[in-house]
């Protein structure tokens, strides 16, 4: 995995203006940098990632005008710098008896002191060689002042200067770090909800999303036996245009299209469900039976991976995953050798909520007996069991989700984030972790105060009171005015953290090692973590309460139940 | 046995190690087992004691995971010591069984106290583990794997394990199956974590933690000085190498340990990096000292890309503030006006009482009062720590060049035909332009024509 740049695909150029561009390398093709120049795609296509290419004004005899340039030239001045600052130990430093410290003092603020006008620069630009390193040293030579520039303004001049017109870049694999930090700082950051590096870390361990197994139980399902649950399936609520959903994926390694170099036969993937192979068949035959026989190897079905997956609940009826383009898969268009093809599903929350009124689920196409079927006109019947396919495959998409049991839930998104754990939460597995992220603060407060100890006590002293009353007079229990006060359940996930990160980036360099200063603004972002936990129906009592209980008027009416809430205050006083 | 970090099934079995959570920041890994391992003496074989009671693991064996458990009735105090005769009439009468009988008592339900089991995570574990060094935080090791690119199929070398959750944290990065699981129809590499340790027992700590958790094989632990032996598995001259992708040094001077790290190393050994892919490294130092010199030698050996961030992590505790006159007798809240107008109002009822009582009349005095919204609270961070990231990309030979050139040849671009692809958007908007004032001119002309013929007629 990304050992070497890949042909058709995307991958990153940092140019020297610390601009990134995402850039589709196709082979035989011209990259454009802009300014900085262009090159034939072929000339880094199979080279290694991160090496930073130079183009050079004269191509080679073969038509190669890259130059690679290596780490000690790219360090050499931090180096001899370094080296210099060695050497200086045992002098007396700037600023004490003697030897005067640089300052900016005397620096005449005004574009007088350099030398070149605009004109000569411009034409230096078409005549010099080496790849802009002599206009910049032709542009220091003239600048009069140079000599009293303090080392850090004339280390920032020579920056920007070289950020002008050196022509070197980088090529950077494309992966979700690379295009969260793009989204964030060249494009709309609110459209990826402004998440950094630190985020997507944090959302990813805190929801334990991980590999967990390509469909192990694939021979116990066959056996008729109670099939185990599937491991690693994962709600993901993603308003980020794909940008969680590809991160998740990342982490459970079915983000990239597997390697050429590292399988040659891509039949990996298998479809669990006989009648899903059998339609896949049909549906062969139907679409091209002239190509049977070459065909043997099974198409897999879309979604239809048991174990691994990624199912995202979405608001409208198609889901924004635009950004999952860069890693070649496209939503309207799927790649079926691209491990998402099986192993993403999506839902919307009205299939979540009322399958019954869906517009696709509720029109279940009528069954065609076989014999009519071949009757009918290729296209009718390719139709037929296109609209069948998608019916059956959304159907177990749909039955699947809603059967919960699932091991995580990761939340970014634009709702309320309460209202997506009130029908979420309770389809997880116990343990299972629930981690959301919010650019502000203030929704996942409301969803901390909605999990507090104070409110789960509330929320279970109400329920056995409710309990306590109607038993006497019926059997079920009424407890819609329960959930009417509580919107959700306050007893099924511990214990709430509200967390913030925020990594902040340093420069190194002797004797001038400080932290940058390019902290953008934006939003802080913040994550919501819990663990799915099972209360027992059972009365437990929590121990170590030393509460004095309420003086009861009957004798038949249950004991002041006291929870784990006053376990934590007798905790804090003790 | 699958470990219950990577894949916990949905009920909790013996020998699985879990942790009981018993309130927040307060959870006690253990290792279930159906007998009493340790041969603590309990009736109930196996027992875990907590501040909130005592619970048998026959009670936590078979139970899903999540599930809240109850407390059981344990006698804790006679065990151990010799039964008295009054005891061995007493456990004669009620469970008609001598003490030295094999089978387990069952459990009785305790009156009060329980907890929830729950499987471990590396998040969950770094919260409970014994610290035998300090330990790397979630904050900070979720980060570094990410920028480590640490994924399904990766080698982690991992120097320092200390308290191992780091480890931890790592191996979920890049599992993709546990070994002698597959076939080898899949060429794929499996996910590999190396973990050094210079202190003898804590290697051996860990090492046993590791087998106790399921991920032998996943984890390879070795004793080893790496400034002095470097890398290597097994033998440090002649071993194998890790082909380490992602490397994480924490340690006091990892610029030290950094000259094993290289393409080729000096000693002749084998370099324990992956030949073909890039390698990224990440070292952790709480002095900026320490990251000053470690960046020194990266930049001498050729390292790229050289970032040093901190981590800046907080807690957010979040609780109600209830203030209102009205709050009087409610535990925890403020007795204090909540608006102006409450005050105000208290003002002037405090006048009219005043003034009543020179008239001598009293009368009860009646204010509102709302629950304020939630207030935040912020915990102290933790010490921050220099974390030094950089990569080293795969190396780069005369052939590989030569070869790759003849796969994609270059000149292949120019002699395509494809000419507007091969045109910057520059010079496309310019020949644009000059076929617009090429066709504006013919247009002129052909106007001007006619007004010509015209004047002529």
């Amino acid at each position: 995995m990304h050992s070497f740049i890949p042909p058709n695909q995307f991958v990153a150029i940092k140019l020297p203006s610390d601009q990134t561009r995402i850039v589709k390398l196709v082979p035989d093709s011209l990259v454009q940098l802009g300014k900085y120049g262009s090159f034939p795609a072929n000339q880094i296509i199979g080279r290694p990632f991160y090496f930073t290419f130079e183009i050079q004004d004269t191509a080679e005899k073969d038509g190669y005008k890259l130059r690679v340039v290596s780490a000690t030239e790219l360090h050499a001045e931090t180096l001899i710098e370094e080296a210099e600052a060695d050497g200086e130990g045992e002098d007396q430093p700037e600023g004490s008896a003697g030897i005067p410290m640089r300052t900016n003092r005397q620096i005449v603020d005004d574009a007088s002191t350099q030398t070149l006008t605009l004109q000569e620069i411009e034409e230096l630009k078409k005549e010099a060689g080496g790849a802009g390193k002599e206009i910049i040293a032709k542009i220091l030579e003239s600048h009069t002042a140079l000599d009293q520039k303090t080392a850090f303004s004339l280390a920032k001049y020579t920056l920007r200067k070289r950020q002008k017109y050196l022509k070197r870049f980088t090529v950077v694999p494309l992966d979700v770090s690379t295009l969260a930090n793009f989204m964030l700082a060249e494009k709309d950051a609110t459209r990826t909800m402004e998440m950094r590096d630190e985020h997507i870390g944090l959302l990813g361990c805190f929801g334990n999303v991980h590999y967990s197994g390509e469909s192990q139980n694939e021979e116990s399902a066959t056996d008729s036996l109670p099939a185990v649950k599937p491991n690693g399936r994962y709600y993901v609520v993603d308003e980020t245009g794909g940008l969680v959903v590809a991160a998740m994926a990342e982490r459970m390694g079915i983000l990239y299209p597997r390697d050429e170099e590292e399988d040659g036969n891509d039949g990996e993937e298998e479809t669990t469900d006989p009648n899903e192979q059998n339609l896949t068949e049909e549906d062969n035959n139907a679409e091209a039976q002239g190509a049977t026989s070459t065909s043997k190897r099974k198409r897999p079905q879309a979604m239809s991976a048991s174990g691994n997956t990624i199912t995202v609940v979405h608001a409208s009826s198609q889901p924004n995953l635009s950004l999952l383009k860069y890693f070649g898969y496209d939503i309207n268009s799927p790649d079926e050798n691209h491990p998402l093809h099986t192993h993403l599903k999506t839902v919307t929350w009205l299939q979540m909520l009322d399958p019954a009124v869906d517009p696709i689920l509720a029109n279940r196409p009528a069954d065609i007996p076989p014999a009519e079927l071949a009757a009918l006109k290729g296209s009718k019947r390719s139709a037929y069991h296109f609209k069948r396919n998608r019916w059956e495959r959304i159907k177990k998409v749909v039955e699947e989700a809603r059967a919960g049991r699932f091991d995580g839930l990761v939340v970014a998104t634009l709702l309320e984030p309460a209202s997506v754990l009130k029908n979420l939460v309770p389809l997880l597995s116990g343990s299972a972790s629930v981690s959301v992220y919010s650019p502000t603060v203030e929704s996942l407060v409301v969803l901390m105060d909605k999990y507090s100890t104070t409110r789960r006590t509330a929320f279970i002293n109400k329920k056995r009171d409710l309990e306590a009353q109607t038993t006497a007079e019926h059997d079920d229990i009424d407890l819609s005015s329960l959930y009417e006060e509580f919107e959700l359940d306050p007893t099924l996930l511990l214990p709430p953290t509200l967390h913030r990160s925020r990594v902040r980036a340093w420069q190194v360099l002797p004797g001038r090692t400080h932290p940058l200063m390019t902290g953008r603004g934006g939003a802080e972002g913040y994550l919501f973590h819990g663990v799915r936990v099972i209360p027992t129906t059972a009365n437990v009592q929590a121990a170590g309460t030393f509460r004095k209980k309420r003086k009861l008027e009957q004798q038949t009416s249950a004991p002041t139940p006291t929870t784990d809430q006053d376990v934590e205050m007798a905790s804090l006083s003790a | 046995m699958p470990s219950p970090f990577l894949t916990p099934g949905e009920t909790a079995l013996a020998d699985n190690v879990a942790l009981l959570h018993l309130r927040r920041d307060d959870s006690m890994p253990t290792v279930l087992r159906a007998f009493d391992d340790k041969n603590e003496g309990y009736k109930e074989g196996k027992v875990s004691n907590t501040r909130f009671g005592s619970f048998p693991h026959s009670t936590l064996i078979g139970q899903k995971w999540g599930s809240q458990i109850a407390a059981s009735k344990v006698d804790t105090g006679s065990r151990g010591r010799k039964p008295t005769k009054r005891k061995a009439e007493e456990l004669d009468v009620s469970t008609g069984a001598d003490e030295d009988s094999v089978s387990t008592k069952t459990p009785v339900t305790a009156s009060s106290g329980f907890l929830h089991l729950m499987y471990p995570t590396p998040e969950s574990w770094t919260l409970s583990l014994p610290h035998r060094t300090q330990v790397v935080y979630t904050p900070d090791y979720s980060y570094i794997l990410h920028r480590l690119r640490a994924r399904p199929g990766s080698t982690v070398i991992e120097a320092g394990a200390g308290s191992g959750s780091f480890t931890h944290a790592s191996v979920r990065a890049v599992f993709n199956g546990y070994p002698g699981e597959e076939p080898a129809t899949k060429k794929q590499r499996l996910g590999k974590v190396c973990s050094y340790e210079f202190h003898e027992q804590r290697a051996g700590r860990v090492r046993e933690e590791i087998t106790e958790h399921g991920l032998d094989g996943l984890v390879e632990v070795t004793h080893r000085d790496v400034y002095e032996d470097g890398f290597l598995l097994g033998d440090p001259q002649t071993g194998r190498s890790p082909k380490a992708s992602a490397i994480f040094l924490d340690l006091p001077a990892p610029w030290l340990a950094l000259k094993h790290l290289v393409r080729h190393p000096a000693s002749g050994a084998e370099s324990p990096l992956d030949p073909n892919a890039t390698a990224y490294i990440c070292t952790f130092s709480p002095c900026l000292e320490q990251a000053e010199k470690t960046i020194r030698m990266m930049r001498k050996l050729s390292w790229l890309n050289i970032s040093m961030v901190e981590v800046q992590h907080n807690r957010i505790e979040v609780k109600r503030e209830r203030i209102g006159l009205d709050c009087d007798g409610i535990r925890g809240a403020t007795v204090f006006p909540k608006t102006v107008d409450e005050a105000a109002n208290k003002l002037r009822e405090d006048d009219a009482r005043a003034k009543r009582f020179r008239l001598g009349r009293t009368e009860d005095k009646e204010a509102s009062a709302k629950e304020k919204e939630a207030s935040s609270v912020q915990e102290p961070a933790g010490p921050l720590y220099s974390v030094v990231f950089a990569i080293l990309p795969r190396e780069w030979t005369e052939e590989d060049e030569q070869r790759c050139r003849q796969k994609y040849p270059s000149d292949k671009a120019d002699n395509n035909d494809r000419l507007p692809t091969g045109k910057s958007r520059k010079q496309m908007k310019r020949e644009f332009k000059e076929l617009r004032l090429k066709e504006a001119a013919d247009e002129k002309a052909k106007a001007q024509q006619p007004t010509e013929e015209t004047s002529e007629a």
